[in-house]
């Protein structure tokens, strides 16, 4: 029991980096009705920047990672405003292909920049040591990582919900040309909202930094758990991404533990039964 | 119309580019040059250890020319990126010996890329010397049985990560074994190779857990928490260059080192781990509890031949060899032996020139096993430890084991890589 | 082009892919069975792609069944034909099953469906050791002899294997030609164009669509199917999405719109990342720059630059990238 128990909190903080980068691919899908193949790229230049900012620099950790959602947010503007723009009421099958190109780039460009060498920077002072949770010891850096995503959701929550600019963004997403047509400025809110997940992403990817190490691959590892979290979620479901991605997270923790074999193919057959019988995701209201 | 024009000049550019011009006249062996084709990973979280096959044939190549080569003949070498995949390496080799002109290859980390050079060396018929890629099925199967002859391993196999098993063979207190595995070839033969071990020395060993992480692997705590939910006494790991510090690491935050008495991290002993977990060993983080062997360590064995080996080493590339730095700089030493003895650069000459070698290397002793093409030497293991005599952490309490005790020997019986 | 230069090219281009291991070099030839490997992976895809306007990410999932299922069929029996036809058919089949799934939806949600059934098949090649040897793969597959009517030919060269490889993709090439030229091949188009009006034509647009998805596998099948024999070994990486995307950036890269586009794009792919990685090791940054500026710029790919260039009318005349009528 109190195995169960222990392996499931593992599984919770590691769920904690899916909703980041789940969660901003699934508000960028749900009002710019873009699919962002290269949102994992995102989660990773977090991760290198934030790598670069504390662990190298020695900014203090939690300016480090402030100021890598802060560029990372840049880049999500520049890439939705120089490239993602003009495809707007394409074919998506462009913006798929640009996005995939995009991934390309930036995943080789990480790797020129940076190089192939990477450390581990230790936890910053206040967020180390442990707590006796069933019987063994859990990381205090999990549950900071936990606190963080609930957070986020919270503050998600309340930004979509209470504040004019959320009450825009809603509307622009549920019907752009009647927004438009009430004067709500439509570019300005798809930058805003891009340079929103994009913040999210680089969130999710400098809060790696102390505990995994940063290297080119791990966006692409990420943005297939956030394909699969969003649509088992329901695309453009914030709710349903959070639920998803605890959902994959601890599933992947039990995984570890039980079934190694079938994990990953489960995982996948889920996502496919669900784009089959239900696409508008498990949780859609 | 012009499309068919453009395919057909990228043709005519392709012929072009594949004819080579004349070189400068031959040495005693009939080439201009003999070219050494040399393959490693130099991408992702294990790209120190192509780095390291790379600096150590160059470190060998510039020596040896500057000596005068070998029969006269001046060493070219060129390196390419395996990506740790066994298409690109394939891939590599043919390039290397088919367009490159090598005549011998050097190299390979991952025993995925080897197995599947393996045939494709048969029928190129060039000689590879691996100098990483530790599965015993390579030597033991390709070669012993399958009777690939092109296929000489120079450094130790998997059976030194089973060390481990003599290393604690006296310690009555750990009877409970688990691993945190590589999830591919490698993983599953120390596995299966140190029960092997361990059954024969201590029949009162109990094998209580394994947990298997795949290859980049960036969070290990499911597996960690997986394998200390059997509440074990013993971990032996094999993920290995920078995954063996994220591994180690997380493990800390776990909590690990306070439960468990030892932990056998396979190739912990290789520089770039040591550099990595440095910090934390000075700050005794790991408890005295943290053991390791690799392929070579280089403070072992204290020989003239090894000291300088290493003195010469750090001062060209400013960092303490590797092991896969010293296989490789002595695999092509042995090379120099062979065609020195067989005075040909031919494949079935220079192998008859290799039966029956005992070379001296910065490793110690080196004796060529017919029966696998393998080289015999032994490597020692020991403690994590910090010494200030040295940069970064060192293996220390070394115990050396004869290889004749833990080694595979022929007749080979095959092994069953369970999980 | 007209139609009479056409035939002259290919016969020309035909010419020199023959003479190709007369001329040049082992490697050269090695890496021309990959672009002839690419090409039908390609062309397949832009079957369901260019023509029916389903966008895959799925292809490399039916390219590894190919290739898996004829390296078991050559460790077991070692003749070539068993494996290839046999790696062909097992795509097919894949192909079919998942594809009567998948058509049952469209653009996003097709190409996540695609995505999800491809990466399916990846887990299985990655984790199922038994089968397929995990992450170590399936090595020491024989190049095996091709026995046909009795007669037995050994392939121990690269050279005369090529000679199948290239007789092969020629076959299949032609075979495409005609489909893309054929009703079929116009009742793809239209369901491409508008759905709504292919439907009040009379067409069975799911049926249509389910025929070109299984070609397409069929196809990525085919070409996986003659992998083993030439590498020895297969591998779970051939599996994963980011394999999918091959065929997908070749068929860009040389254009949507024309039938030799595939051909182009998988030509200057395997060229270009050969070359580029004897200087950097950072192709991809080249090649992202490049998917992205075609993107943006120039929908209709190489091909299409270079139709554009000339003068000449064309019997297949390329139709403006934006999808006009279907709105979003």
């Amino acid at each position: 029991m109190e195995v169960f128990a222990y392996q499931g909190l593992i599984g919770l903080s590691s769920a904690m980096y899916l909703w980041l980068v789940s969660a901003g691919l699934t508000i960028i899908f749900g009002v710019l009705g873009v699919l962002n193949f290269a949102h994992g790229s995102l989660f990773m230049l977090g991760a290198y920047l934030g790598y670069t900012l504390y662990g190298l620099v020695g900014v203090p950790f939690g300016l480090a990672v402030l100021g890598s959602m802060a560029v990372v947010a840049l880049v999500g503007a520049g890439v939705e405003r120089g490239l993602l723009r003009p495809l707007y009421g394409l074919d998506p099958s462009y913006q798929l292909l640009l996005t995939f190109g995009l991934v390309l780039f930036l995943d080789d460009l990480a790797k020129l920049v940076w190089g192939g060498v990477f450390r581990i920077p230790p936890i910053p002072g206040w967020l180390q040591g442990s707590v006796t949770l069933f019987g063994r010891p859990y990381p205090f850096y999990n549950l900071f990582l936990i606190a963080v995503g609930l957070s986020v959701g919270v503050g998600l929550w309340w930004l979509f919900d209470r504040t004019w600019w959320g009450r825009a963004v809603r509307a622009t997403a549920s019907d752009r040309e009647m927004a438009a047509a009430l004067g709500i400025r439509t570019p300005t809110v798809f930058s805003s909202v891009f340079m929103l997940g994009s913040a999210l992403a680089a969130l999710g990817g400098a809060l790696s930094t102390p505990v995994r190490p940063v290297a080119p691959g791990i966006g692409a590892a990420m943005i297939v758990q956030a394909f699969i979290i969003t649509v088992i979620g329901g695309l453009g479901n914030l709710r349903g991404a959070f639920a998803g991605s605890l959902l994959v997270g601890v599933l992947s923790s039990y995984g570890t533990l039980w079934f190694p074999e079938f994990e990953l193919f489960f995982i996948f057959a889920i996502m496919a039964a669900v784009l089959l019988v239900r696409p508008q995701g498990l949780f859609a209201r | 119309m012009r499309t068919v024009w453009v395919v057909l000049v990228g043709v005519g550019l392709l012929f072009g580019a594949s004819w080579s011009a004349a070189g400068p006249a031959a040495c005693a062996l009939g080439v201009p040059a003999i070219k050494l084709g040399v393959q490693g990973v130099a991408s992702g979280p294990h790209a120190d250890y192509g780095r390291q096959i790379e600096m150590g044939a160059q470190l060998a190549v510039e020596e040896i020319n500057a000596a005068g080569g070998i029969l006269g003949c001046r060493l070219e070498m060129r390196f390419m990126d395996d990506e740790n995949r066994p298409a690109v390496g394939v891939r590599n080799a043919r390039f290397l010996v088919t367009e490159w002109g090598a005549h011998f290859l050097y190299g390979t980390d991952s025993s995925g890329v080897a197995m599947a050079l393996g045939p494709v060396l048969r029928e190129l018929d060039r000689i590879q010397f691996f100098t990483h890629a530790a599965t015993h099925r390579l030597t033991e199967e390709l070669v012993a049985q399958q009777k690939i002859k092109q296929i000489v391993r120079v450094s130790a196999p998997v059976y030194q990560d089973a060390v481990a098993a003599w290393l604690f063979r006296d310690r009555r207190d750990i009877r409970r074994w688990a691993t945190i595995g590589a999830d591919y070839e490698y993983g599953y033969a120390t596995w299966a190779i140190f029960r092997e071990q361990m059954r024969r020395l201590r029949p009162d060993v109990e094998f209580v857990g394994a947990a298997w992480a795949p290859f980049l692997t960036t969070d290990f705590s499911p597996h960690i928490a997986a394998v200390m939910a059997t509440n074990p006494d013993g971990i032996i790991a094999t993920p290995w260059a920078g995954e063996a510090v994220t591994l180690l690491r997380q493990a800390l935050l776990q909590g690990v080192f306070d439960r468990i008495k030892v932990w056998f991290q396979a190739m912990g002993g290789s520089v770039d781990v040591l550099e990595g977990i440095s910090q934390e060993v000075r700050e005794g983080r790991f408890q005295g509890k943290l053991y390791a062997t690799a392929r070579y360590i280089h403070n072992w064995p204290n020989t003239e031949t090894n000291r300088s080996f290493v003195s010469r080493f750090a001062k060209r590339w400013n960092r303490m060899p590797n092991y896969s730095a010293e296989t490789t700089y002595s695999a092509v030493y042995i090379t120099k032996a062979a065609v020195e003895k067989a005075r040909s650069l031919q494949t079935d000459r220079v192998i008859a020139a290799l039966q029956g070698m005992r070379i001296e290397t910065p490793a110690g002793l080196r004796v060529f096993r017919s029966e696998d093409h393998q080289f015999v030497y032994a490597v020692p293991a020991g403690k994590v430890v910090w010494d200030p005599r040295y940069p970064i952490a060192v293996l220390g309490e070394l115990k050396v084991f004869d290889p004749k005790d833990y080694w595979r020997w022929p007749p080979f019986r095959p092994l069953e890589l369970s999980k | 082009m007209n139609d009479l230069a056409r035939r002259w090219a290919a016969a020309g281009l035909l010419l020199a892919l023959v003479l190709l291991p007369a001329v040049a070099s082992r490697y050269v030839t090695y890496l021309v069975i990959h672009i002839l490997l690419l090409a039908l992976n390609a062309v397949g895809f832009n079957l369901l792609f260019g023509q029916t306007g389903l966008l895959s990410f799925g292809q490399a999932g039916f390219y590894a069944v190919g290739a898996y299922t004829c390296a078991r069929i050559l460790l077991a029996w070692p003749s070539l034909l068993p494996g290839v036809l046999g790696g062909t058919a097992a795509a097919a089949v894949a192909a079919l099953l998942l594809g009567s799934l998948s058509v049952r939806h469209t653009r996003i949600y097709f190409a996540m469906l695609t995505l999800a059934f491809g990466m399916m098949i990846f887990s299985l090649a990655w984790k199922w050791r038994a089968v397929t040897g995990g992450d170590d793969g399936l090595v020491g597959i024989p190049r095996a002899p091709l026995e046909l009517f009795g007669l037995v030919v050994a392939l121990p060269t690269v050279e005369r294997y090529y000679y199948v490889v290239l007789v092969a993709a020629v076959l299949a090439v032609a075979l495409m030609h005609r489909v893309v030229h054929s009703p079929l091949g116009l009742a793809l188009r239209a369901v491409r164009d508008s759905e709504v009006r292919a439907e009040h034509v009379g067409l069975n647009v799911r049926r249509l669509r389910l025929v070109a998805f299984t070609v397409a596998g069929a196809y990525a099948g085919l070409a996986g199917s003659l992998l083993p024999p030439l590498e020895n070994t297969v591998t779970p990486p051939i599996a994963h999405w980011t394999a999918s995307a091959e065929p997908v950036l070749a068929t860009l890269l040389g254009g949507i719109r024309h039938f030799a586009g595939p051909l182009v794009g998988a030509f200057v792919l395997v060229v270009a990342k050969d070359v580029i990685v004897r200087f950097t090791v950072h192709w991809s940054l080249v090649l992202g720059a490049v998917v992205v500026a075609l993107v943006l710029g120039f929908r209709g790919g190489l091909a299409g630059a270079l139709e554009a260039l000339t003068l000449r009318g064309s019997r297949v005349r390329p139709v403006s990238a934006a999808a006009g009528e279907e709105a979003r």
